[in-house]
């Protein structure tokens, strides 16, 4: 058995990450000194918030590759994709407009495949498309379905649970020639892959802050200007972002995930290799000791941080009861309360047995070699000990 | 000289004279027509939105960005909808069919 660590190895980055300090640091101002509201335009400190605002706006676009009055700031991804769906249906019925399908994909998460499936009492038509047992949408299948007058494709960047990076570009291109809208999911996916947003041919982007070292309670819904992309608001009230998300701005959040878009655009190229190479050897380690382990999802569309494995005859639960000092998941947080197994998994065409035996593991920012050490002795000593 | 017409808020056709280079906006005050224009035609508010007749849309110059990002703030967009004062009568536009729109938002009046 190794050594107990003196605090528990989080190993969970995909359900959340850790503020960064540098990301805290940056907000702790804009809580008590600078407390103004950014709305207030008649006075100076009112003028500094919005400022601020302004600033963390330019961050976010320059990280993704849009303009900053693109940006509409939010609560997080679930909002984000809330309005970016229901938002997009809402104003298409409002202007008459005759197409009803709205197409995603079974690996998308909750808040997107529910999002859809509301729509059908609206009079839209949901369909939701299988994956390759890579994880990947194949792109001749959102070809087929689009034969069908569709108004929007949501695909998410990355998948929260297998790190699978869908081909953006290629996929919204083939929405673009079918007249289709196309959103994506992004909250995996900002500053941990490359996205520009122009070049992908985007119209939607979803993101959130606790995913890429920022702060919880706050996101963004990239929305294209050109051409431009309208949807109905969800809410009523003071007319903030324009129009788009009424309520008064969080200066700190709003800060805190400036920074942290900051810093990802300046270290994505040297953190990635670093995290695979974590990665790497974690997996390379379980292999050489828990024989007939399984990689689940594309080994090289994936982000260098994700491992989803799946172990030969250890369940999951049983595992991370064996291990309490170390943070793991089974599937993502939003699900993993509910017994039931990953539909992620089930539509990679895992069995029940197979998908109850599978751990998703989440390497970032703050994740150090000892930690992976820690994680693969431990977990192939629990795996021998249960297996026994 | 070119004339036009306003379908206004109840249905009622007003067929009036729209002299060339007049913006639809200005046309409309001339003739009494109850359109707003709070902004007088700057681009700052979307206070005198009207709907073009499908027949005429494509006829028009395209709406700037600016445009566009005002019409995201007015009420009841529709396809076609677009902002009287950006709309300038041309010979080519000779007949030209606008629709009032059920609501309009003044932000100045908060």
């Amino acid at each position: 058995m190794p050594l107990r660590p003196n605090r528990p190895v989080y190993l969970d980055n995909q359900a959340t990450t850790p503020c960064d300090p540098r990301v805290l640091q940056a907000m702790l101002p804009w809580f008590c000194e600078q407390f103004a509201n950014p709305h207030s335009v008649e006075h100076a400190m009112g003028r500094q918030a919005g400022a601020a605002v302004e600033q963390a706006r330019e961050q976010l676009a320059a990280l993704i590759g849009a303009e900053p009055r693109e940006l509409v700031f939010t609560s997080g991804a679930t909002e984000s994709n809330n309005i970016a769906i229901k938002g997009a249906a809402c104003y298409a019925a409002a202007v008459g407009e005759t197409r009803r399908r709205v197409v995603t994909v079974a690996t998308e998460h909750k808040c997107v495949l529910e999002s859809v499936a509301d729509l059908r009492a609206e009079g839209f038509e949901p369909v939701m498309l299988p994956v390759r047992p890579d994880g990947l949408l194949d792109p001749a299948v959102l070809a087929e379905a689009l034969e069908v007058p569709t108004l929007l494709v949501s695909v998410m960047a990355v998948n929260n649970e297998t790190g699978v990076v869908q081909d953006l570009a290629g996929l919204a291109a083939v929405a673009r020639h079918a007249g289709a809208l196309f959103h994506t999911d992004a909250a995996q996916g900002v500053g941990k892959v490359p996205l520009d947003v122009a070049a992908m041919d985007i119209d939607l982007t979803s993101i959130s802050g606790h995913k890429i070292y920022g702060p919880k309670g706050v996101g963004a819904l990239y929305v294209r200007r050109r051409p431009r992309v309208r949807l109905a608001p969800l809410f009523s009230g003071g007319g903030q972002e324009r129009g788009l998300r009424s309520g008064t701005l969080p200066v700190p959040l709003i800060v805190g995930l400036g920074e942290a878009a900051r810093l990802a655009q300046a270290e994505m190229a040297a953190e990635a290799p670093r995290l695979a190479a974590l990665r790497d050897r974690l997996l390379e380690r379980l292999q050489a000791m828990v024989p007939g382990l399984v990689v689940n999802g594309s080994r090289t569309a994936r982000i260098a941080g994700n491992l989803n494995v799946t172990f030969p005859t250890a369940t999951a639960a049983a595992l991370m009861a064996a291990v309490p000092e170390l943070c793991v998941s089974t599937g993502s947080a939003c699900s993993s309360a509910e017994l039931e197994p990953s539909y992620v998994l089930r539509a990679l065409g895992l069995s029940d047995g197979a998908a109850g035996r599978t751990l998703r593991i989440g390497i970032g920012r703050f994740t150090s070699p000892a930690d992976i050490e820690f994680a693969a002795t431990a977990l192939a000593a629990a795996h021998s000990r249960i297996e026994a | 000289m070119p004339r036009m017409t306003f379908i206004e808020r109840d249905g009622t056709r007003r067929d009036v004279e729209a002299p060339l280079g007049l913006s639809v906006l200005e046309i409309a005050h001339k003739h009494g027509v109850d359109i707003e224009g709070a902004c007088e035609g700057s681009l700052a508010c979307s206070t005198c939105h009207v709907i073009v007749d499908p027949a005429w849309s494509d006829k028009l110059a395209k709406a700037t960005e600016d445009e566009e990002d005002m019409l995201d703030l007015a009420f009841g967009l529709e396809k076609t909808s677009r902002l009287g004062c950006q709309i300038v009568m041309t010979e080519a536009l000779d007949g030209l069919v606008v629709r009032l729109p059920q609501a309009t938002r003044n932000v100045m009046n908060g």
